[in-house]
């Protein structure tokens, strides 16, 4: 008889095991879907944050940074570790409207390569203003009145200079009755695309999973809190450098690294994948940043934690990010943390849903194991 | 009570009727415009026609899927013809990796696919890829002063997410299957609107649509042909096989007018505003329409109130097909900004002038 109930408990407990991994695994994904559309480029933050906000669990005071960070700090012994990922992606904005009512582009960051604006050729756009998305279109020539010499002008090097949105209207009061202002943040057409081999690809999709892995972290340390203080933050303006002598660190970790001061921080990030034979893949789990010459510690925390849950993890000899070197010094450490992204910075970024999901699973891992060991 | 009752009947009679003449056309392009139909795999496209021409018309559709329908006799014949295909690719084949090399399809700029989403229509259903970025796209050249090689369908593949041949013909794909971009609709306003293949769906949403609101007294004396041809893209094919038994004494080719409408291009001609009216299509690469007939035209045009522009511009049409035959071409169009393109746009009053413009003229014509 007791067998009998420990064998029905046994097979309700792992049921109830199979549908809490079904949920979480769910979980990850509709946050990451959650968050995908939402634009958010350098300076233009706000909505995404917003969202976020939304997504928190409640009762825990957001800390933030006047420049459109936003922070959640859970308290324990310690620490505290400080985990943090962009806000931002890159995307460009308004910086003009004709008298035809087209409208003229600009970035607000330095492109992260030399063909990123490229991708804006011919292709939907949304121009996100006061009053909510407007759609228009990047002009490109006609097929049949393009002569060789246009196609080198307009085509081989297209550039921000012939990059015209059309929005559908014929003046600049038109543009600005549809809600239009110069700084509007314009994005490509935020289309999600399931791949074969749970994978998912879109523009900007790395740095939308990567804030939503850490949602996902923050409504697990709701309902179970971390051993020691930890502080999870979404930094804004991240794309943009820091000026100055010497290495120019993202503005946004600066500012992170001047407000929360930790001693201890994990950069989550996104990393090229698929590039060579020494890069990163997709599918074979996060991959663990480490500049030379920095301690150790962090890192082998974080390989216990993934040895002690079962998740393989990539290696990567790196130069500390424009993320992670604010945080590097003699007092701190700095661990980049980071999701694989093939075809990184195009408008199909592709994610691996399992890469995903360890890299969630990692972190918490991580987290209550209480960091140092 | 009894003149009350008559009143109100006879209002909903009037409002059924003018909803009976109502276009259509604009609803039926946003259906169309979605379905697949790369030259050469148009079978989609014409069972979407096919079901919903007008009962009682005897439709004929041959192995190419070309579909048409003849209504009337006597003389003149009329022939309207708007062509399903539309651009696209073509897998040619599956390499180890699991990716998909492709056969070019022609008349889009590989660059604006480039990273791009993309549905291969295999047997078993819709399947999406990646086109691949070009190799080192995020790299500093090394040696800036050597031209970059072209990024062309020949030399970019398409990722579907697998990494072994093996994966991939176990979604279902196989040599021979069409790609087309992923579409999107951009609405821009209520009417005005931006998608890949509205070339030429335009036409035959326009073409469906008044064969619908076609009425038995328009083509009294007179033959009229309604046809829905495939392959123009790749060279005209589909109508060169339907010229072998139409003989028409006029064809109307209804397809784009390439126009200038954009910040990008000339307005050296071409000019034809999106938004200002249907289009006669006087000169383009492949005819010239005779004067005498332009006249025709717009004189049907002014008699009706229909907004018509006149312009000559780039590019072929299936009319041409037909004038060895003896018929004479008389494209009709509607303006199309950024034409070959992802971001083909349109205007919903542009639409609809044309679809009223072919009833004119069949009913008006001599």
């Amino acid at each position: 008889m007791n067998d009998r109930i420990t064998k029905r408990t046994g097979l309700l407990l792992a049921l109830a095991c199979l549908a809490a991994g079904s949920l979480r695994a769910e979980d990850v994904r509709s946050l990451t879907k959650a968050v995908f559309s939402i634009p958010s480029t350098t300076g233009n933050e706000d909505l995404l944050a917003g969202k976020i906000r939304g997504l928190l669990p409640r009762g825990l005071a957001i800390e933030e940074d006047g420049l459109g960070t936003v922070a959640l700090r859970f308290r324990g012994s310690g620490g505290p570790t400080f985990l943090f990922a962009a806000l931002d992606g890159y995307g460009h904005m308004v910086s003009g409207i004709t008298p035809e009512g087209y409208l003229t582009l600009d970035r607000p960051s330095a492109p992260p390569h030399a063909r990123f604006d490229a991708y804006l050729l011919g292709q939907p756009v949304v121009v996100s203003t006061a009053r909510g998305p407007v759609q228009g279109v990047v002009s490109q020539p006609a097929m049949h009145l393009l002569t060789q010499e246009r196609r080198k002008t307009l085509v081989e090097n297209f550039s921000l200079e012939n990059a015209f949105i059309d929005i559908g209207v014929r003046s600049e009061r038109e543009a600005r009755d549809k809600g239009v202002e110069l700084l509007d943040a314009v994005t490509f057409w935020p289309a999600l695309t399931e791949l074969a081999g749970e994978k998912w690809s879109g523009p900007s999709l790395g740095q939308k999973a990567v804030a939503a892995v850490l949602v996902a972290v923050a409504g697990s340390l709701a309902k179970e809190p971390p051993r020691g203080e930890t502080v999870i933050a979404w930094a804004a303006q991240t794309k943009a450098a820091a000026r100055g002598h010497g290495a120019r660190p993202a503005l946004g970790a600066l500012r992170a690294k001047t407000k929360w001061n930790p001693g201890r921080t994990v950069v989550v990030d996104v990393i090229a994948a698929g590039k060579d034979g020494t890069a990163p893949v997709l599918g074979k789990g996060p991959v663990l940043v480490l500049a030379k010459d920095e301690p150790a510690a962090l890192r082998q925390a974080f390989e216990r934690a993934a040895a002690g849950a079962g998740i393989a993890c990539q290696f990567l000899a790196a130069a500390d990010s424009p993320l992670a070197l604010p945080f590097a010094g003699p007092q701190s450490e700095v661990l980049t943390v980071a999701l694989p992204v093939q075809f990184l910075h195009t408008p199909s970024e592709v994610v691996d849903l399992g890469d995903l999901e360890a890299l969630r699973d990692l972190i918490e891992k991580y987290l209550r194991l209480g960091g140092r060991q | 009570m009894t003149r009350r009752l008559s009143a109100l009947i006879l209002a909903v009679l009037v409002s059924g009727a003018a909803a009976a003449d109502q276009s259509k056309a604009w609803d039926i392009l946003r259906e169309i415009v979605l379905v697949p139909g790369v030259s050469g795999h148009e079978g989609p496209v014409s069972d979407f026609i096919q079901q919903r021409l007008p009962a009682g018309f005897k439709a004929q559709r041959d192995g190419m899927h070309n579909v048409w329908f003849t209504v009337g006799s006597g003389k003149p014949h009329i022939l309207f013809v708007a062509h399903s295909d539309e651009l696209g690719w073509v897998v040619d084949k599956i390499t180890p990796e699991g990716r998909l090399r492709v056969k070019r399809g022609g008349g889009l700029l590989p660059e604006t696919a480039e990273a791009r989403s993309v549905l291969i229509h295999t047997a078993r259903g819709p399947v999406s890829g990646i086109v691949a970025p070009r190799p080192g796209y995020d790299e500093r050249r090394q040696q800036a002063d050597v031209p970059e090689a072209p990024f062309t369908a020949e030399n970019f593949d398409i990722f579907l997410g697998v990494s072994t041949e093996a994966e991939a013909r176990a979604l279902g794909v196989a040599e021979g299957d069409p790609i087309t971009p992923k579409k999107v609709l951009v609405d821009f306003a209520p009417g005005l609107m931006a998608s890949r293949a509205i070339d030429d769906r335009a036409g035959c949403a326009a073409l469906l649509d008044a064969a619908l609101r076609l009425k038995s007294d328009a083509f009294r004396g007179k033959t009229v042909t309604f046809a829905w041809d495939v392959q123009e893209e790749t060279g005209l094919i589909g109508a060169a096989e339907l010229a072998k038994t139409l003989k028409p004494d006029f064809v109307f080719a209804i397809d784009t007018f390439v126009s200038t409408d954009s910040p990008l291009e000339s307005k050296r001609f071409g000019y034809l505003p999106v938004g200002k009216g249907a289009v006669l299509r006087a000169v383009d690469s492949s005819n010239v329409t005779p004067k005498t007939e332009i006249r025709k035209v717009m004189a049907i045009a002014i008699k009706r109130g229909i907004p018509v522009q006149i312009g000559n511009s780039r590019g072929g049409n299936d009319g041409s097909v037909f004038l060895s035959g003896g018929a004479v071409d008389i494209p009709l169009s509607w303006p199309g900004s950024y034409a070959h393109s992802l971001i083909e746009k349109i205007d919903r009053r542009d639409l609809e002038a044309l679809s009223d413009l072919i009833l004119a003229v069949i009913s008006d014509w001599k």
